[in-house]
């Protein structure tokens, strides 16, 4: 998970790399720690170290983590010949190393030899059937070729073995909200909670794919996710407070022909409207007009 | 750091020199035979003011504290991060090649 003292520090360390003060390695470090994917940079300045002699031999056995960092980025970069070169160094040093095995595969993957990947894959899993990587390897294949229903049926069968793998379960809930199968997502979204409650952002989807969903009962349950992400995040999560005032006059739409009054429905409206004027009044005082006529039309329209 | 470290050795020489002296205060009952019941009143001030200093001292040399609240400015989780394991390179990037002529030398 990225923080906000880990982002700001990348930012900055970015920006220092960006203009020739230094600090290649403590960046690609971070990228590496924080699982970012600035893939470009990453080729840039990995390379610049990989080619300078004196630096890469002062990173002693870490020059290997970056040879495999480097090729992954070039692959994303498309540019296979630095990857290719990559993964033969790496090949030339670990002789029998699945890993360089399954960079071999992703390179096939990256120049769309999906026959040749799909083949280098099974091989790799006879040998090792429970090898996490490449399961997901395969499901990303899947969904790079556009079966994203195939895709779907591997994650499934995935996640029957490895339940705990948060990771999948992300990945197959934004799967479901891409397709518009919102009941499936909120499951996914659920099991996420679960296994790691404290993440406001996976409070924050939930309640979007709630909310998504409609109807009173969902509506109320996302308005409730929406608050807890504004517990965990101290306030300072934009989309809850929205979420927040849309769930409230949805709810109010919904529950008007009735004598049924929500009071305190109402003044979390106000309070997070509240917020969130004094919040665009900080940062973007020329967007103050704006909001303020959302807000109005919302609370309005119940 | 310094002042810490300073202050934490008086304190720890505070309590030692109470020890010693509760140590030669119950020497000092055997020899009168009177029955042990706590150290005199002047020890338990020197006890209370070297833990005092100790505490302080504790609080302060090792470093500062971090929050651990999940809402605060230091812990506040703002994105996730990117899925790699599931990163495909099959995306409009392709479109935009890089224009460096970056290469490997060996």
């Amino acid at each position: 998970m990225v923080t906000k003292t880990e982002e700001t520090q990348l930012n900055r360390l970015e920006n220092q790399v960006d203009n020739g003060g230094g600090g290649a390695w403590e960046y690609l470090c971070l990228v590496r720690k924080l699982k970012v994917r600035r893939s470009e940079k990453v080729l840039k300045h990995g390379l610049s170290i990989l080619n300078d002699l004196k630096q890469r031999s002062s990173l002693g056995s870490d020059e290997w983590t970056l040879y495999e960092q480097v090729a992954v980025a070039a692959m994303d970069c498309q540019c296979l010949d630095v990857a290719k070169d990559c993964t033969k160094v790496l090949r030339k040093r670990f002789l029998e190393s699945k890993r360089v095995g399954r960079l071999e595969a992703m390179l096939l993957e990256a120049k769309g030899s999906w026959e040749l990947a799909e083949k280098a894959y099974t091989s790799l899993l006879e040998d090792n059937p429970l090898d996490q990587a490449i399961h997901k390897r395969r499901v990303a294949m899947a969904k790079a070729q556009g079966n994203i229903s195939v895709a779907i049926d591997w994650l499934n069968k995935y996640l029957e073995t490895f339940m705990a793998d948060h990771e999948a379960w992300r990945e197959l809930a934004e799967i479901y909200v891409s397709l518009q199968m919102y009941k499936q997502a909120a499951f996914c979204y659920e099991e996420l909670i679960l296994t790691q409650p404290t993440v406001p952002l996976f409070h924050l989807a939930y309640a979007d794919v709630l909310y998504t969903l409609g109807g009173l009962e969902n509506l109320q349950t996302a308005k409730k996710y929406y608050s807890s992400t504004i517990d965990l995040t101290g306030g300072k999560n934009t989309r809850a407070l929205f979420g927040i005032c849309l769930c409230t006059s949805a709810i109010t739409q919904l529950t008007k022909g009735k004598s049924k009054e929500d009071k305190e429905g109402s003044q979390l409206q106000s309070l997070a409207a509240k917020v969130l004027e004094k919040d665009y009044k900080q940062r973007a005082p020329d967007k103050l007009p704006q909001l303020t006529t959302a807000l109005k039309s919302l609370t309005l329209s119940s | 750091m310094g002042l810490a470290l300073i202050v934490g050795l008086l304190g720890l020489l505070i309590l030692f020199h109470a020890a010693y002296s509760t140590i030669q205060y119950r020497g000092l009952l055997k020899i009168t035979e009177e029955e042990f019941s706590g150290p005199p009143f002047d020890v338990v001030i020197e006890l209370f003011l070297g833990l005092l200093l100790c505490f302080w001292a504790a609080l302060t040399a090792p470093g500062k504290f971090l929050s651990i609240h999940p809402h605060s400015e230091d812990n506040r989780i703002v994105s996730l991060p990117a899925n790699l394991d599931f990163m495909i390179f099959n995306h409009r990037g392709k479109a935009f090649p890089v224009e460096m002529d970056l290469k490997l030398r060996q």
